[in-house]
C-alpha cells in the first residue's frame, strides 16, 4: 500500500480533470481520445510520472466513453470505437429516448471499464513475469507477432503490412546507437540533413503530427463541418431510465466486456473491432436479434461494454511486453519516455508503486467517468455544439508546444510535426494504415537490436525457429493471427451488411 | 542447408543489416502492391481528380500555409526577446485568429469578436502556464 503516498489531491484532480477533458474530446466528432492524449502530453513533462499518467489515463478513459454522446444523439460516432453505438443508440434517440440511451451506454461503459481493469490487474504481472525469461529471439518474434496481428487486421492486409514495415524503416533513420550495442554509424540519412537527423525523428512529434495535425487537416479538407445546433441534439424527454433495464443482461455485459478486453490485449487492434465483435456476438445470442439496429438496448450495452473493455486490455501488452495495445496506448509510451522509463517485462517489478498508482488512476477515472456522465449527461450532450473553428486553432497551438518542448526546445521537432501531419493526412488517401505504421515506428529500433543481436550470438537464421518452444508457439500465433484476421474481416463485412 | 542459413555479421557494417532486410521486404511488398492493385493504380488519376475536386482547398491549403508561416516566424521573432517565449506568444495570437477565421463559416461581427478574444486569451494563458508555472522553454 506504499503507492497510497503517491495519491495526492493533485493526483486525484488530474485523473478527474483528465476524464472530464477526455469526455469532451470524445464527444466532439472528429476529435478522439488519441488526440486528447497527444495534445496533453507536454503537460506531463513537469508533472512527474505518476501524476502525468493520472492525467493521461483519465483522458483515455473519458475519451473512449465520450464517443457515445454523438453516436447516440447525432448518429455520428465521436470515436471510431463508438461505431456500433450508433446502430441502436441513434434509433432510440429518434424515438425520444436519447437520455435513456445515453444512461444505458454510460452504465455499460462503466462495467466494461471495470472488467478490463480487473483483467489488467491480474493478467499483466503474470505475462510480464513470463516475458522476463525471453531472449532476444523471442523478443523479436513478439514484435513480429504484434506487427502481424495489427497489419493483418487492417482494412487491407497487404497495405497494412507495408505500413508496419514502412514505420520500422523510418524509425531506423539516424545513428545505430552505441548504447544499444550498435556501432554508432549513420544510415538512411540524406546528405545535408545529418545535423537534424542524427538521432532520427523524435517519437512524440511524430505521434502528435499523426494524431493531432493530420486529423485537423482532414477536417480542413472537409471544410471544417459546422458544429451542431442545439436543435440537432436529440436528447429527448427527461429520463425514463431505470437500472431494471439491465435485468437479464449480466451475460451480455460480461461477454462484451470480455471481448473488448481480449481485443484490447491483441496488439494494435482498435476499439472499433472490439465493439463490432461484441455487438455481433450479442446479436447472435439475443432472443430479440430482429430488433437490433432499431433501438434495442441490448445492442447498445454490448457496444459500449465492448469498447470500454478495451481500455484496460490495451494496457496489458504495453505494461507487460512494452508493445502498445492501440494508438492511444502508443502515446502513453511517450509519457514514459519523457520520464526516462522504459516499459517492458521489468516495468511492473521495478516500479510497483507506479503500477499500483496506474491501476488506482484507472479505477478513479472509471468512477469519475460514470459519475460525471450519468449525472450531467444533459450538459455533456451540448458539447457537440462547440464550434470547431474555435477548438482547432487552439489544438494546433498545443501541438506546437508539445513538439517543441519534448527535447527542451528543438525547432526541428516542430517541423517533424508538420512533416508527419501531412504524411498522416496523405497516408489515409493512399490507403496506408496509421496504426501499424506507428507501432512499426515505435518498435523498429528494438526489433533491430533483437534481430541483429540474435544473429550475432547464434550466427544462424534457423535460430528464430529452433531457439525454444516459446519461439515455435509464437510462430504458430503469427500464423493463427493471419488466419483469424481473415475470418474476422469476413465476419465484420457480414455484420455491416446485415445491420 | 546449414551453410545456407548461416550468417556472419561484421560489426563495422552492422548498422546496415536490419535496414537492408527491411528495405528488401518493403521492395517486395511494393512489387506485390503494384501487381495486385494495378487496376486501381492505373485509375488513380480519376480518384485524385475527384478527391481534389471535393476538397475545400481554401481551408486546407490556407491552414497549411498559415502553419508554415507560423513555424517559420516563431524563432526569428523569439530571437528578438530571447528566453522569454514571446516568439511563441506574438506569433500564436495572429495564427489562432487567422486559422479560426479561416475555419469559421458565418463570419459576422459577433463571431469575429469572440474569435479575437479567444485568440488573445488562449495563447496568453498557455504562454503563462508553460513559461511561468511549468518553466518550459518556448521559442
Amino acid at each position: 500500500m506504499e503507492f497510497l503516498s503517491l495519491i495526492s489531491p493533485l493526483f486525484l484532480s488530474l485523473v478527474i480533470g483528465g476524464t472530464f477533458v477526455g469526455i469532451i474530446f470524445g464527444a466532439i466528432p472528429g476529435m478522439t481520445a488519441t488526440m486528447a492524449v497527444a495534445v496533453c502530453l507536454p503537460l506531463t513533462f513537469t508533472l512527474g510520472l505518476e501524476n502525468g499518467l493520472a492525467l493521461l489515463l483519465g483522458l483515455y478513459v473519458g475519451g473512449i466513453a465520450g464517443g457515445l454522446v454523438p453516436a447516440i444523439l447525432l448518429g455520428i460516432p465521436g470515436t471510431p470505437s463508438s461505431i456500433t453505438s450508433t446502430f441502436d443508440g441513434y434509433p432510440m434517440a429518434l424515438q425520444g429516448d436519447g437520455e435513456k440511451a445515453l444512461r444505458i451506454g454510460i452504465c455499460a461503459s462503466f462495467v466494461g471499464g471495470i472488467v478490463s481493469l480487473m483483467a489488467l490487474f491480474f493478467a499483466a504481472p503474470y505475462l510480464a513475469e513470463f516475458a522476463i525469461e525471453f531472449s532476444y529471439v523471442e523478443k523479436f518474434l513478439i514484435i513480429l507477432f504484434a506487427l502481424t496481428v495489427m497489419a493483418a487486421l487492417s482494412k487491407d492486409m497487404l497495405l497494412g503490412i507495408f505500413s508496419g514495415f514502412l514505420g520500422i524503416f523510418i524509425s531506423l533513420i539516424g545513428v545505430y546507437d552505441i548504447s544499444d550495442g550498435g556501432n554508432g554509424k549513420l544510415r538512411l540519412v540524406p546528405p545535408g540533413t545529418e545535423y537534424w537527423l542524427d538521432s532520427g525523428f523524435s517519437l512524440l512529434p511524430v505521434l502528435i503530427g499523426l494524431f493531432g495535425l493530420a486529423a485537423i487537416l482532414e477536417q480542413a479538407e472537409l471544410g471544417v463541418p459546422k458544429g451542431q445546433s442545439r436543435e440537432d441534439v436529440k436528447i429527448g424527454k427527461s429520463s425514463s431510465f431505470s437500472l431494471s433495464i439491465f435485468k437479464g443482461q449480466f451475460v451480455n455485459l460480461l461477454r462484451s466486456s470480455g471481448i473488448g478486453t481480449f481485443v484490447g490485449i491483441l496488439p494494435g487492434v482498435g476499439g472499433s473491432a472490439a465493439s463490432i465483435l461484441a455487438y455481433s456476438q450479442a446479436k447472435t445470442f439475443s432472443k430479440k436479434s430482429a430488433n437490433f439496429g432499431k433501438g434495442e438496448p441490448t445492442g447498445l450495452m454490448a457496444s459500449e461494454a465492448g469498447n470500454n473493455g478495451l481500455t484496460g486490455g490495451a494496457l496489458v501488452p504495453l505494461l507487460s511486453l512494452g508493445i502498445p495495445g492501440d494508438s492511444t496506448t502508443a502515446l502513453l509510451i511517450g509519457a514514459f519516455t519523457l520520464q526516462g522509463i522504459q516499459v517492458g517485462p521489468l516495468f511492473i517489478s521495478d516500479n510497483p508503486q507506479t503500477w499500483n498508482a496506474m491501476i488506482f488512476a484507472m479505477l478513479v477515472a472509471n468512477i469519475a467517468m460514470f459519475t460525471m456522465m450519468y449525472f450531467a449527461i444533459r450538459y455533456f450532450a451540448l458539447v457537440v455544439t462547440i464550434p470547431k473553428h474555435v477548438l482547432f486553432p487552439i489544438i494546433l497551438m498545443m501541438c506546437v508546444i508539445g513538439a517543441y518542448t519534448i527535447n527542451y526546445g528543438i525547432m526541428f521537432d516542430v517541423w517533424t510535426l508538420l512533416i508527419f501531419g501531412i504524411f498522416g493526412w496523405l497516408a489515409v488517401k493512399l490507403g496506408l494504415e496509421i496504426a501499424p505504421f506507428i507501432i512499426g515506428f515505435i518498435l523498429g529500433p528494438s526489433a533491430e537490436i533483437y534481430f541483429v543481436k540474435s544473429l550475432e550470438s547464434f550466427g544462424d537464421l534457423t535460430i528464430f525457429f529452433t531457439k525454444s518452444w516459446i519461439a515455435i508457439i509464437l510462430w504458430l500465433l503469427i500464423a493463427g493471427s493471419l488466419i483469424a484476421s481473415i475470418y474476422l474481416a469476413r465476419h465484420e463485412k457480414k455484420v455491416s451488411k446485415t445491420v | 542447408m546449414g551453410n545456407l542459413t548461416e550468417v556472419s555479421i561484421d560489426f563495422q557494417s552492422s548498422h546496415l543489416v536490419f535496414p537492408t532486410v527491411i528495405g528488401c521486404i518493403l521492395a517486395g511488398l511494393t512489387l506485390a502492391i503494384l501487381v495486385t492493385r494495378r487496376r486501381q493504380i492505373a485509375g488513380a488519376g480519376t480518384y485524385w481528380r475527384r478527391t481534389l475536386g471535393d476538397m475545400d482547398k481554401t481551408r486546407l491549403f490556407g491552414a497549411l500555409a498559415l502553419t508554415v508561416l507560423y513555424f517559420t516566424l516563431m524563432v526569428p521573432v523569439g530571437n528578438i526577446w530571447p528566453n522569454t517565449g514571446l516568439g511563441f506568444l506574438i506569433c500564436s495570437v495572429p495564427y489562432v485568429l487567422a486559422t479560426g477565421l479561416l475555419f469559421m463559416h458565418d463570419r459576422d461581427m459577433r463571431q469575429i469578436l469572440v474569435m479575437l478574444v479567444i485568440a488573445l486569451a488562449g495563447p496568453t494563458f498557455v504562454w503563462w502556464l508553460f513559461t511561468e508555472i511549468f518553466f518550459l522553454t518556448l521559442p
